[in-house]
């Protein structure tokens, strides 16, 4: 058997496996959910305006008034997507800390590590595998999620997008992939290092809580409550010397504010003054740190104690 | 010996500082059924972690249908077939199910058919749509071997395989086995404590005391020279310390 062979068979067998798992089927199901949410608040915030504007357009022309300009064309219509940047921020990258968990801790769980081990598969196979099975997981989240924006867009005929626009709707998804990414990594490797179950979810949840909702506090001033309102979360930081101090030493390590800043640039939706290099800076980090937890997820499971492979419970 | 299948040389394990498996070196013929003999901790365990390829030796090495587990593990796991002493598989799964993901990743061609036929081999084809979470030890066990087999490899390790079971489950087994060496030729390598096993099922023996291989023949050696089965628990009796300290009792 090639190792590509057998790679593949561990990668689709990983996918079956996490897609029985019911908190898998949970988590996806509510990102769905949340998708289709943020869509429709979006569809109906942008009808109602534009609905409330056909009337007083009407009005303006039958008392021979001046008709303004539309509104809903004067913001941009990717913003309508602002809602789901807090919905992969949260139950995104949430879902995909349990699929990454999933993947590793069932073979742990069943302890059918050593039968694996046997087999003519290296362990960069089985590592590749297994990292192959998240990105088609996430992906395809994501690509639902996508294929649902995708549809708001043509159902709104008031939103037609240019082609720049769509570019830039498939970078955000390609965005919040990479941020889903990052955290399914991390519960593959703590899955893979961690003795017991518990902890190998606890450790990704715990890092996952502090980019959230921790580091945001300390480097830029955002409260937790504040962090899952989409605009409130991009207000710049008090000019004070904590709050330079703090966003020197942990902004780099704020990636809950990076994925936020770079996805407001995307959707057009960043407030004045907080453009410039800085959404290029944070997609930068965004994708440096997914690459070293995928090193740190490949180093895991290329390490993991193939003779028992058990869990503590 | 003529045509060694295993053949081991100065294999050793140890962990942190102590250990485990001493300066094994002995070889076993295509064919036999050996039976490897010793008391609990006596490394029985830790040597079939490193024959299998599951665990790296701290010095020494075997090579196992010609392909050395140090520098060709790959072509090791190719030919061999490991049923460890507790069976575990995915519970969630049927037995069938489980049998054909490992059939695929054993590099089996036709998956499906090899999985009936492997069933048919060792009658469970009726429990084989049922989930393993299902399944008592002894149902268990013959699915774990059924998993052990699928690839038809030449050399078969046995981890303490009557571990659990019922007299019923243990003549199934021993029945199983002596089928495998039969049938297919297969080598079998067999961990167990338990003298009587040794005696009904295997060709030859080594005895394993606190690392070290204290004892190896052929059992038409053993026989030849100690008699029954009973000659042959005092043997093991004295050669292992633990049962040196039963007979001082």
């Amino acid at each position: 058997m090639t190792s590509y062979s057998a790679t593949t068979t561990i990668a689709a067998h990983a996918v079956r496996l996490a897609l029985r798992e019911r908190m898998v089927a949970l988590l996806g199901l509510l990102f769905i959910a949340l998708v289709v949410i943020s869509a429709w608040l979006g569809w109906s915030a942008t009808s109602t305006v534009n609905n409330i504007y056909v009337s007083a357009a009407a009005f303006l022309t039958d008392t021979g008034q001046v008709v303004p300009p539309n509104p809903v064309h004067n913001i941009s219509p990717l913003s309508l997507m602002r809602n789901m940047v807090v919905y992969v921020a949260l139950i995104g990258a949430l879902s995909a800390i349990v699929i990454g968990n999933r993947l590793v801790a069932l073979d742990r769980r069943n302890g059918v590590v050593p039968l694996i081990s046997i087999r003519p598969v290296t362990r960069a196979g089985y590592a590749l595998g297994k990292i192959a099975a998240l990105v088609v997981l996430v992906g395809a989240l994501t690509g639902v999620a996508a294929a649902i924006s995708a549809i708001t867009f043509l159902v709104l005929p008031q939103t037609a997008l240019t082609g720049a626009e769509w570019l830039r709707l498939l970078g955000y998804f390609g965005l919040s992939a990479t941020y889903m990414l990052l955290f399914g990594l991390l519960a593959l490797a703590s899955a893979a290092a961690s003795r017991s179950e518990s902890v190998g979810l606890l450790i990704p949840v715990t890092i996952w809580l502090a980019l959230t909702f921790i580091l945001p506090s300390l480097t830029a001033n955002i409260l937790p409550t504040a962090a899952i309102n989409p605009i409130a979360a991009l207000a710049p930081a008090p000019d004070t010397a904590f709050f330079h101090w703090t966003q020197t030493l942990f902004g780099p390590l704020s990636l809950a504010e990076s994925y936020k800043i770079a996805s407001a640039a995307l959707l057009d939706f960043l407030p004045a003054g907080r453009g410039g290099i800085l959404p290029l800076a944070a997609t930068g980090w965004l994708f440096t740190a997914t690459a070293l937890s995928a090193a740190s997820a490949a180093y895991a499971l290329t390490r993991m104690d193939r003779t028992t492979g058990d869990l503590d419970v | 010996m003529s045509n060694p299948v295993i053949s081991i040389q100065h294999l050793t394990q140890t962990f942190r500082g102590a250990t485990a498996v001493d300066d094994l070196t002995f070889d076993i013929a295509e064919g036999e059924v050996f039976g490897f003999l010793g008391h609990n901790g006596a490394g029985k365990t830790s040597t079939i972690h490193m024959l299998t390829t599951l665990a790296p030796p701290a010095s020494g090495t075997a090579v196992i249908a010609g392909c050395d587990i140090s520098t060709d593990p790959m072509g090791v796991r190719r030919a061999i077939g490991y049923v460890p002493e507790n069976v575990r598989l995915y519970d969630a799964l049927t037995g069938r199910e489980n049998l054909k993901f490992f059939a695929k990743l054993s590099g089996v061609d036709d998956p499906a058919k090899r999985v009936d036929e492997t069933l048919d081999l060792l009658d469970c084809k009726d429990i084989a749509d049922r989930r393993v979470g299902d399944y008592s030890k002894g149902l268990r066990q013959r699915i774990g071997l059924a998993q052990a087999v699928l690839h038809r490899p030449k050399v078969l390790f046995l981890d303490e395989p009557t571990s659990g079971l019922d007299p019923m489950g243990i003549k199934m087994l021993r029945d199983i086995v002596a089928r495998l060496n039969r049938e297919f030729g297969m080598t079998i390598f067999m961990n167990t404590h338990l003298v009587s096993e040794i005696a009904r099922t295997c060709t030859s023996i080594g005895v394993l005391s606190h690392g070290r291989l204290v004892y190896h023949d052929t059992m038409k050696a053993v026989t030849a020279r100690y008699g029954d089965d009973a000659a042959l628990e005092e043997l093991y009796l004295s050669l292992t310390p633990v049962g040196r300290l039963a007979g001082a009792a």
